[in-house]
Order: structure tokens, then sequence, then C-alpha cells
């Protein structure tokens, strides 16, 4: 992917992570009304879109935050067919019927729908990952939250009172246990490589 | 299964906290064991994942936030332009449908149509045949600005001078119907209603106009009736006929 040029519709990335309003407006303006237009015309209304727009642009934006995300195809393009793919997944969860999944969404054959598919892999991972983080006893999201957010293991145990040997271990041990937990889950075994 | 040491191990290669040989050693076993490798990828991976998911907690937030007032903000505001973004094509069907409603409503109701529904007044322009007279353009002004008092005085001023001006007639009695004055403006309107002019069925339409403003429904059912297929308000003309 880093050999291909950057498509100058990266400005819409950028916006999205530094929170810039005037660009986020522009990608309700220029990208929205297709897609409230698609799915109100596949068994959904203006709140399902309104709904999905949203879902979408907090993946893109976790995503860029995290991979140093780069666009190499139209952002059109590529926006759409996320939405379209989480709509998808959303009627699959409600209804029983078989729902026909895009084919451009699974024919990996231009930059747009390798992204789009990127993405859709990096969401359903983190979407497994804090589904079992939750899951994990309240010591072990306590400990996590400060050894991750206060960068010292030293204060970290200075705030629980416990010994910096102590929170190292049991660091590794929670972090541990969420592993086990998502190598566990039969989600995980569907999605993984 | 993972031992719990493992997870120890992992921690502290990824925290740099082993000695070269301790190292040297992990990297050994991981081109090995096929379990330990995979075991320490996913590892590798969540730690990666809670970093981040804490590390920018904030930010996620603080953008979460945004998007859901911009988004708001959109929705609310396309609820509200579909409502007044017309495209002129529509206007016609608009038009039609609003006069359609108000033709239901007085068949239903039995009332009669009323004179504003249908004296929509084409804006005045006397000036722009390249007279910059002051009078005119006052004339004009008062008249588009709906200030019919004013209008009709100056109009009366500018016939003083010119009193063959049929156009200016015409709007001065369009003047006296929307101030009130019956008796003036329909004799004027008859008068041109009775002379061949441009104005002529303009005139008679006006008249019947003046007449329903009037609630004169008969004088003014008759009066439509007259006016010919091939005249400029024979549509307007039909629709209030089918209203009465």
């Amino acid at each position: 992917m880093n050999d291909k040029k950057t498509h100058c519709d990266q400005l819409y990335i950028v916006g999205l992570l530094n929170n810039d309003s005037i660009i986020v407006k522009e990608i309700y303006e220029k990208f929205a009304p297709k897609v409230i237009h698609y799915i109100s015309r596949n068994s959904g209304n203006e709140h399902d879109a309104n709904d999905i727009i949203q879902e979408v642009l907090i993946t893109i934006y976790h995503q860029a935050q995290k991979n140093n995300f780069k666009l190499t195809c139209p952002f059109d393009a590529y926006f759409f067919l996320l939405c379209k793919r989480m709509w998808f997944n959303v009627l699959k969860k409600t209804s029983k019927k078989e729902v026909t999944i895009n084919e451009e969404i699974l024919s990996i054959n231009d930059d747009a729908s390798l992204l789009a598919f990127e993405t859709i892999e990096f969401d359903e991972r983190q979407q497994l990952f804090e589904e079992m983080f939750q899951k994990l006893g309240k010591a072990c999201k306590d400990l996590l939250k400060a050894s991750f957010t206060i960068k010292s293991l030293q204060e970290v145990a200075d705030k629980l009172g416990v010994s910096y040997g102590y929170v190292r271990k049991k660091k590794s041990l929670c972090v541990g246990k969420l592993t086990k937990l998502v190598q566990g889950s039969p989600v995980f075994k569907k999605i993984k490589n | 299964m993972m031992k719990e040491e493992e997870f120890t191990f992992f921690e502290a290669y990824l925290s740099e906290e082993l000695s070269e040989e301790e190292r040297l050693s992990f990297e050994n076993r991981l081109k090995k064991e096929d379990e330990l490798s995979e075991a320490f990828n996913n590892y590798k991976e969540l730690y990666g994942f809670l970093e981040h998911k804490f590390t920018t907690e904030k930010a996620t937030e603080a953008f979460t936030k945004n998007l859901n007032e911009i988004s708001e903000g959109y929705f609310a505001n396309k609820k509200k332009t579909k409502v007044i973004k017309f495209r002129p094509w529509q206007y016609a069907a608009a038009a039609s449908v609003v006069l359609f409603l108000g033709i239901t409503m007085f068949n239903n109701f039995g009332m009669n149509p009323v004179y504003s529904d249908f004296a929509v007044h084409e804006a005045l322009s006397l000036t722009e045949r390249g007279n910059l007279n002051q009078l005119y353009l006052n004339a004009e002004q008062a008249f588009n600005s709906n200030d019919y008092k004013q209008a009709e005085q100056l109009f009366s001023e500018i016939l003083v001078a010119n009193p063959n001006l049929v156009e200016v007639e015409l709007y001065k009695a369009i003047s006296l119907i929307e101030i009130n004055q019956f008796t003036s403006a329909d004799k004027i309107l008859l008068d041109i209603s009775n002379q061949n002019s441009a104005y002529k069925f303009t005139a008679k339409w006006y008249l019947a106009l003046s007449k329903l403003k009037q609630k004169k429904y008969d004088d003014c059912e008759l009066l439509l009736k007259e006016i010919p297929g091939d005249t400029d308000v024979y549509e307007l003309a039909q629709e209030l006929l089918s209203a009465l």
C-alpha cells in the first residue's frame, strides 16, 4: 500500500483526525445524501442513515489515529462502501432474511474496496477486543486503565497502594487474560487471517 | 494454553526489561514455537489496543461529541430545507397543489374562494423602458412594496400628465381594489376591458377579482366566462371558476 499515491481526499482523513468541524460538516454536506438515499431505499430510513454515518466516521477516525492511515482512493467511494457494509451488518442482525452482501465489497479489485475491506476488518477486531475487555473483572479493568493512562507503573502502584512488582505482574496477567478471552472467542477464530 | 509466566515474559520483553541474553532466547523461542508466537502476537495486538484505547479516550470523546452535534445539525437543517428549497419547475406544480387543496376545501366546507388567493400581481416596472422619471420610480416602488394608497396617488399624478397610459390606469385600478375603493376601480377596469388594448382581458380578470373581493360571486363568474382561451389570464380564470 505504501507505494501507492495518497489521494488528495486525504484532507478529509486529516480533518477527522483533527476533529475539524468545517471538514466534518463538509463530509456531511457532500457525502451524506448518497448514503441516506441508499439506506432509505434498502429497508432503512433517515434515522438509520444518521447512525450508520456516525459509526463509519468514528471507525475511520480510529483507524486513522492508529495506523497512520493513507487514503489511496476518493473519499466518496471509500466512505460509501463502508456505510453500505455497516448497513448490511445491521440488516443481518435485525432480520432473519438472507441479506445479499454486495459483490463490490467482496471482490478486492480496486483501492476503494481494498481500503474499505481493511477498515472493516480493523473495526471488527476493535469491536471484539472492546467486548472482551468489558468481560474482564473490575480489578483488571481498573488496573489496565490506570497503567495505560498513567505511563509510570510506579505511580500506578503508589496510587493503588500496592508494590511496583505487583502492578507489573498484574498488568501482564490482565492483558494475558484478555488475550485468552479473545483467542477463545468464536468470532475471533472466524475473523483472524 | 499459555502459562501465566509467559505473559509476564511478554510484558518484560515489550517494556524492554529483558537482558540481552533473555531477549535473544525469547526471540529464538518465538521462531520455533507456533503457539507461543501466536499468543505473543495477539498479546502485542491487545497491548496496542489498550494503549490506544486509553491514551486517546479524551480525544475520542471530544470527537464523538462534536460529530453528534454536527450530525444533529445536518439532519435538522435537512428537514427545514426540504420544505423551503423548491426547484423552479416545482413552483407550478406546488401552486396547482395548493390551488387544488384550496378548491377541495371550498367544496368540502361550502366556502367561497377569497380574493387574496388569486390576486397575485406582477411586479410593475414602468422605468424599465428607459423612463427614469422620479415620479414613475416612486410609483413603481410604492406598488411593488404593497403601499397601494401611496401608489394610487402617484399613478393618478402620472395620469394627469399622460392620460393615455393604459398600463398605469390598470395598475391604478389594482391599487384601488387593494384599498377597497371598488366603485372607482370597477369604472376604470370596465373602461379598459371595453377598449381594444393589450390589457383588455387583464382588466376583465381584475374586474372579476374586484367582484370576488366584494363577494359578488355571480358577477365574478359572468366576467370570468368572458375571458377567452388564448389569453394570459385564461388559466387563472378557469381555476377561479371551478373554485366558485
